[in-house]
């Protein structure tokens, strides 16, 4: 399954954090203890990549196509997450295996929520915030909360695997200043 | 009809501190608010608020004093919020102080809520 695409994402350049495997509790707590303490000597900078860090990652814990069931039997998430430390910023990325048909509507909404300025981006939040819960019980807005947190553009990246899946990946920059 | 009293957790989930006030309708919400099950944590709190609402009916002062809230949690904040502008319109006695940190995006968030719900907020920054 290994395309260019997820090579790039695997790369180890600028890695600062990076995991691959379960996303269960266990697991997010000690990467969001990581993130807090460790990161950036700036607190304010820790605290937007743990703020994306807890949208995305819980997205792979319930939308991810690659399951396993943690110690406690429950079914979680596979997936990977990498946070790379360049001058001038952290680029945030988290990737999982996916189907075409869930995942096309997700970058669709990337490509909406990029074309936004930021107060079109917050009256988004507003409108979202009070519509019913995703299916899965997800605030349907962490999306948008992301891009508003990080104001940088969402980017993505659809690679087909050689067993005919999808692998997913979403990056968003955070500047240090 | 009872107080709540939660301790706030900082583990693997980050659980807030709940304190509400039967006598004053003093209100405190304040620490970290991300859960594994959010609308079961506040469905609890808006009960409380409903049951406040329609028996005792007194004033409802609120201290929102959250340093950091998930999305979930917002959309569970934007419940009691819902709930305590209708009170208002009714004629019911409300007052909301939300306490941010010192960053433009939490004065923002607040701001957004101030719109989305048509409650006066007042934003004041956490010491």
């Amino acid at each position: 399954m290994e395309s260019a695409e997820v090579k790039k994402h695997r790369t180890t350049d600028n890695i600062a954090i990076s995991y691959t495997g379960i996303f269960d509790t266990e697991i997010l707590s000690v990467l969001a203890k990581e993130i807090e303490g460790t990161l950036s000597p700036d607190d304010k900078i820790n605290k937007k990549v743990f703020k994306i860090f807890i949208e995305l990652a819980q997205n792979i814990s319930m939308y991810s196509l690659e399951r396993e069931q943690n110690s406690e039997g429950s079914d979680m998430g596979v997936g990977t997450m990498i946070i790379r430390d360049f001058d001038g910023y952290y680029e945030f990325s988290a990737g999982n295996r996916t189907t075409k048909d869930s995942i096309i509507p997700v970058m669709e909404k990337c490509d909406n929520i990029n074309s936004m300025t930021r107060d079109k981006l917050r009256e988004y939040r507003r409108l979202q915030r009070n519509m019913p819960a995703g299916k899965k019980g997800g605030g349907n807005i962490g999306l948008i909360q992301v891009a508003l947190t990080a104001s940088n553009p969402i980017e993505y990246a659809l690679v087909k695997c050689e067993d005919g899946e999808y692998f997913y990946i979403v990056s968003v920059k955070i500047n240090k200043e | 009809m009872e107080d709540i009293h939660i301790k706030g957790v900082h583990e693997a989930y980050f659980m807030p501190t709940v304190n509400f006030e039967v006598a004053t309708g003093n209100c405190e919400i304040s620490g970290e608010s991300y859960l594994e099950e959010t609308t079961k944590f506040y469905a609890p709190l808006l009960n409380w608020i409903r049951d406040y609402i329609d028996t005792v009916r007194g004033p409802l002062k609120f201290d929102i004093k959250l340093s950091y809230f998930n999305t979930s949690s917002s959309k569970c904040l934007v419940d009691i919020l819902d709930m305590l502008k209708t009170y208002q319109k009714k004629g019911g006695q409300v007052t909301v102080n939300w306490y941010y940190e010192d960053s433009d995006e939490e004065l923002e968030e607040v701001e957004d809520f101030i719109l989305e719900t048509g409650l006066q907020i007042n934003k004041i920054p956490m010491e």
